[in-house]
């Protein structure tokens, strides 16, 4: 195999890479931010992506309407549908000492909905195709197509948007308060029902996108969403936890590392070296490679 | 019934299994410094916590302007006018100076003070000013406790609660500190405060209570505490009665 490797392939392993991780990168956004304010692992974000996925291949199937376009749609879909389950499935047990009830019914909505795909979209793996799917560039004889272009493209726009709305505006600040503490936001007037609600939208609005940049690249079936659960899980562990940049470079290393093993190994030593990457960092570096300094006991 | 501004009226409070407060009635006027002292462990905490709503009472009655609090939320109970300060400040570290302020007046009544406010925050403790870019963290100890204050008086309240404001702080910060206390009660300002540092703070409270195990044992005036030799004895120590 390896007299075929060349600086270009190199140089593609690592274009694909990079477009795949900040897919996983965004998912990991949304989960830094529900962890930030609810302290628990969202582990239906996977799932949510893959139900927006679908909704956006509706959107497309029975509307005719280009998946992009369907942003201008999904987006504000995703933000209600985040604020709308912190509400509903979330509100009561946020407040409570004890956090594993509230990861219970992440784990049960994790599972509702992705039986309920199943139901209505069936396991066959669906897949949007449209006149630019098969389009690509090729500067200097690098393949990039043009659909994981713009998931890149997406990525770095929603990054810069939250990142825009934590710091700059009076409710992002406070979501930021919270998840540092959660004690003095209440002093200071902040409700924590508004926060976790905030942050919940933005991590389902974050899926939105992901699921559409997904929808437009890759064939998606209703089990796809835990293991894209799982990737988001471990570019947070890889980037620390807390820190909007370090999930989406975390993301970025992950698809890096999946890319590079599955041209070396193959697909099924991809996926072990990644899970394995997740267990190295903990190991060694609990608070992810791109956080500063913690505080360790 | 008279018209105090806070009045705490036969609190019980418990951690689990645990009472920490029993039975304790307490009462601040308007524009007074009122002190709550007492040794580690005797309740001073869990009862401005009580008050802020970040704990609730089991038994007993709170009331703030003649309303009732008792049951009210820690975010509610800021909205009705009173700011606590908790123990370690609480400050949001990763945030900046400025942005803590910001969150100071975060209630949808104080954030069209917040111009106004920020001037008086920034005119009491200039220091705030010149940092006003730099993280809360990264402050000296002094530097963070004056912020606490500064964003505790950002929300406008009626009544604001120090919990061992002077934990930590230089000697001459701790005066200071409590020279700015005092200057904040003449702009009007009513404060309660839990101090470790007995002999200050009764010297400047107008009234003040003793806590000890939970339940209150003594009130009476600042400077009637002050040359109790009961007092003197269990929480000032020898060196400060020869003054």
């Amino acid at each position: 195999m390896l007299e075929y490797l060349s600086f270009s392939l190199i140089i593609q392993l690592l274009v694909n890479g990079i477009l795949f991780g900040t897919m996983y990168g965004i998912a990991a956004i949304g989960l830094s931010l529900i962890f930030g304010t609810m302290r628990i692992i969202f582990l239906a974000q996977g799932t949510m992506i893959i139900f927006l996925a679908y909704v956006c291949y509706w959107i497309f199937k029975l509307l005719g309407i280009d998946p992009y376009l369907s942003l201008v749609f999904v987006i504000p879909l995703s933000l209600l549908l985040g604020a709308g389950l912190y509400h509903t499935l979330f509100r009561e047990a946020a407040g409570l000492e004890d956090k594993n009830i509230s990861l219970l019914i992440a784990v049960g909505l994790m599972f509702l909905v992705e039986n309920l795909m199943m139901v209505i979209w069936t396991a066959n793996p669906r897949s949007i195709t449209t006149s630019y799917t098969i389009l690509s560039f090729r500067p200097m004889g690098i393949n990039v197509s043009f659909t994981r272009l713009m998931g890149l493209f997406m990525a770095v726009i929603s990054t810069a948007c939250v990142l825009l709305f934590l710091k700059k505006t009076l409710i992002g600040m406070a979501v930021r308060a919270a998840s540092e503490n959660i004690i003095s936001a209440t002093l200071v007037g902040i409700s924590p029902h508004r926060v976790n609600a905030v942050a919940f939208a933005i991590g389902i609005g974050l899926a939105g996108i992901a699921g559409v940049g997904l929808a437009t690249i890759y064939p998606f079936d209703p089990y796809f969403g835990f293991i894209f659960a799982l990737k988001a899980m471990i570019s947070l562990a890889i980037g620390g936890i807390g820190s909007v940049f370090g999930a989406l470079f975390g993301g970025i290393l992950l698809g890096l590392l999946e890319s590079l093993a599955s041209f070396f190994f193959s697909g099924g030593w991809s996926d072990a070296l990644s899970y394995a990457a997740f267990l190295i960092v903990l190991m060694f570096k609990p608070e992810g490679l791109f956080v500063r300094s913690i505080q360790k006991v | 019934m008279e018209n105090h501004l806070l009045e705490v009226r036969g609190v019980d409070v418990s951690y689990g299994d645990v009472q920490a407060l029993w039975d304790v009635s307490i009462h601040v006027d308007e524009g007074t410094i009122v002190a709550l002292v007492g040794a580690n462990g005797s309740g001073k905490t869990t009862l401005l916590k009580t008050i802020s709503g970040v704990i609730h009472a089991e038994g007993g009655e709170i009331f703030f302007s003649g309303k009732s609090i008792a049951k009210l939320k820690a975010q509610e109970v800021v909205d009705m006018g009173i700011s606590h300060v908790p123990e370690g400040r609480g400050l949001f570290s990763d945030l900046t100076v400025l942005e803590n302020l910001k969150l100071g007046a975060y209630l949808p009544r104080a954030r069209p003070l917040f111009a106004e406010s920020l001037e008086r925050a920034y005119s009491l403790f200039p220091v705030l000013q010149a940092r006003k870019g730099q993280k809360a963290g990264s402050l000296s100890g002094g530097e963070q406790q004056m912020l606490a204050i500064a964003r505790a008086m950002m929300a406008q309240p009626n009544l604001l609660m120090l919990d061992e404001p002077s934990l930590g702080l230089s000697p001459i910060f701790v005066r200071t500190l409590f020279e700015l206390i005092s200057a904040l009660n003449r702009q009007k300002v009513t404060l309660l405060l839990v101090e470790q540092n007995v002999h200050q703070a009764l010297k400047i409270a107008h009234q003040a209570y003793v806590l000890k195990i939970g339940r209150i044992v003594m009130a009476g005036r600042g400077d009637e505490l002050l040359a109790d030799t009961e007092v003197q004895k269990a929480y000032i120590g020898e060196r400060w009665r020869k003054r």
